[in-house]
């Protein structure tokens, strides 16, 4: 019989937090967010902030963004960002 | 070659020239096709030592093994160019750990290409994919894909027969019909794979066997052995004062066929008496494959007895009796359960890498 080494095999224990989540938006001409579609599509009322993020540019994949904190429709306040380098439009908590 | 599942057996491996046969068919369907064959039952936990003992060595030739399914490991070579200045030093490296078998070894920039690169080596052999992964992925069937079988099942129905097919589509679409699993599969279609490699867990075990006197089928008599093997594991420094919460317990019969069962405690067991009632129990629900020679224990899971009086500082008691009945539930479940939220950047200006979730335990 081969002894058992007593170990155990295990996938990762670590977990991300808050990752973005993908979604569509509709830009205008200046490219700002104009109607946000998550479960249901809503129009943005107005733009309350906006800031950009470059981030880890020596890397092989580089972390640029321009986050928009907008006002929804519904009276909702969401944080949108725009990925500078895929273009995709993302909800994130920041 | 079969293995049990429950109460059916089914068909794990068999020879090249078998027509019809597939992993996990019912025996009886496959004795229908093939009623010569001669059948091997498998022993899956002798399987299992021989894999790990190989994953022991393999750790001594880089601090990353990952072990998948048996017979599967992906070895992390990134880092070791010092050790290893190229290739052929990293596959006779591997080689002479595994010398008894013939492995198939494949060199990838992930573990999905390094995988299927293994898999299309001849025995002994290494195939090193480089460059573009496409033109190696494109004409493979999507039977490659390590996805659940409905998805499988689904690529079927859609028409989907190589990866190449899969590339060629737009992700969206794809995922909408495929849910998230979808992305992985596109994903792999194109040879992205980002998962990690996941090194084992260590874990503090005790081990302990004996030799019957002679070759019994008596249950008291396996008994009285196994018991023996408990009271010098008591007897022993090895507890320091701990009981057991977890043992696995074997048996190897004559025909060299081993028996295995695990089984969990509630509260810790502090003696031999607590202990052999269960053990008692699993032996005369479970019976043996064959007249036995040779039983142990192994013990993976060690901890003190909770006890639930009250205490003077009730916050400190409250948490022990959390980490206990986590470490309870891990155990009965495998993999963390209970995850807490801790900061790894918080300083970070990408929110994402500001916090995540860690095992409560560890």
């Amino acid at each position: 019989m081969v002894e058992d080494t007593g170990k155990a095999l295990r996938p990762g224990t670590y977990k991300p937090v808050n990752t973005p989540e993908e979604l569509k938006v509709e830009e205008d001409a200046e490219g700002l967010p104009v109607t946000v579609k998550g479960k249901r599509r809503q129009a943005v009322i107005s733009i309350e902030d906006r800031w950009r993020i470059d981030d880890e540019w020596w890397r092989a994949a580089p972390v640029s963004r321009l986050y928009y904190n907008v006002l929804l429709a519904s009276g909702q306040r969401a944080v949108l960002y725009k990925d500078l380098i895929s273009n995709k439009w993302y909800e994130q908590e920041y | 070659m079969t293995h049990t599942e429950g109460s059916q057996r089914l068909v794990l491996d068999h020879s090249p020239g078998l027509e019809g046969l597939a992993r996990d068919l019912p025996l009886q369907q496959a004795l229908a096709k093939h009623g010569e064959a001669e059948l091997i039952h498998a022993n899956i936990p002798y399987y299992r030592g021989v894999f790990n003992e190989i994953l022991d060595k393999l750790e001594q030739k880089s601090p990353l093994v990952e072990g998948g399914e048996a017979g599967c490991i992906y070895i992390g070579a990134g880092g070791l160019q010092l050790i290893y200045p190229d290739d052929n030093a990293l596959t006779d490296a591997v080689r002479d750990v595994v010398a008894e078998f013939e492995p198939q070894m494949g060199i990838a920039g992930n573990k999905f290409l390094a995988s299927l690169a293994a898999q299309q080596s001849p025995p002994g052999d290494c195939k090193i994919l480089n460059g573009d992964a496409g033109a190696f992925l494109k004409d493979l069937a999507c039977d490659v894909l390590p996805v659940s079988l409905k998805s499988r099942n689904k690529l079927r129905d859609f028409g989907l027969a190589t990866l190449g097919q899969i590339a060629a589509l737009q992700p969206g679409p794809f995922q909408s019909q495929f849910g998230p699993e979808g992305k992985r599969i596109w994903e792999l279609s194109r040879g992205i794979d980002s998962t990690p490699l996941y090194p084992r867990f260590m874990e503090e075990a005790i081990e302990a066997s004996t030799t019957l006197p002679s070759v019994t089928v008596s249950l008291d008599a396996i008994l009285f052995a196994v018991e023996s093997v408990l009271a010098g594991i008591f007897a022993g420094k090895a507890l320091k004062g701990r009981g057991i919460r977890r043992l696995t317990l074997w048996t190897r019969s004559w025909n060299a066929e081993t028996w295995e069962r695990s089984i969990n405690f509630k509260e810790p067991a502090m003696d031999v008496r607590s202990t052999i009632t269960r053990i008692k129990r699993t032996l005369e629900n479970y019976p043996q494959p064959g007249p036995v020679e040779q039983a142990g224990i192994k013990i993976t899971g060690l901890g003190y007895p909770g006890g639930r009086q009250r205490s003077l500082f009730s916050d400190i008691r409250a948490k022990e009796h959390l980490a206990e009945d986590i470490k309870q539930l891990e155990l009965k479940l495998g993999n963390p359960q209970v995850y807490t939220v801790k900061e790894v950047e918080p300083w970070s200006r990408i929110p994402e890498r500001r916090y995540a979730l860690a095992p409560t335990n560890r």
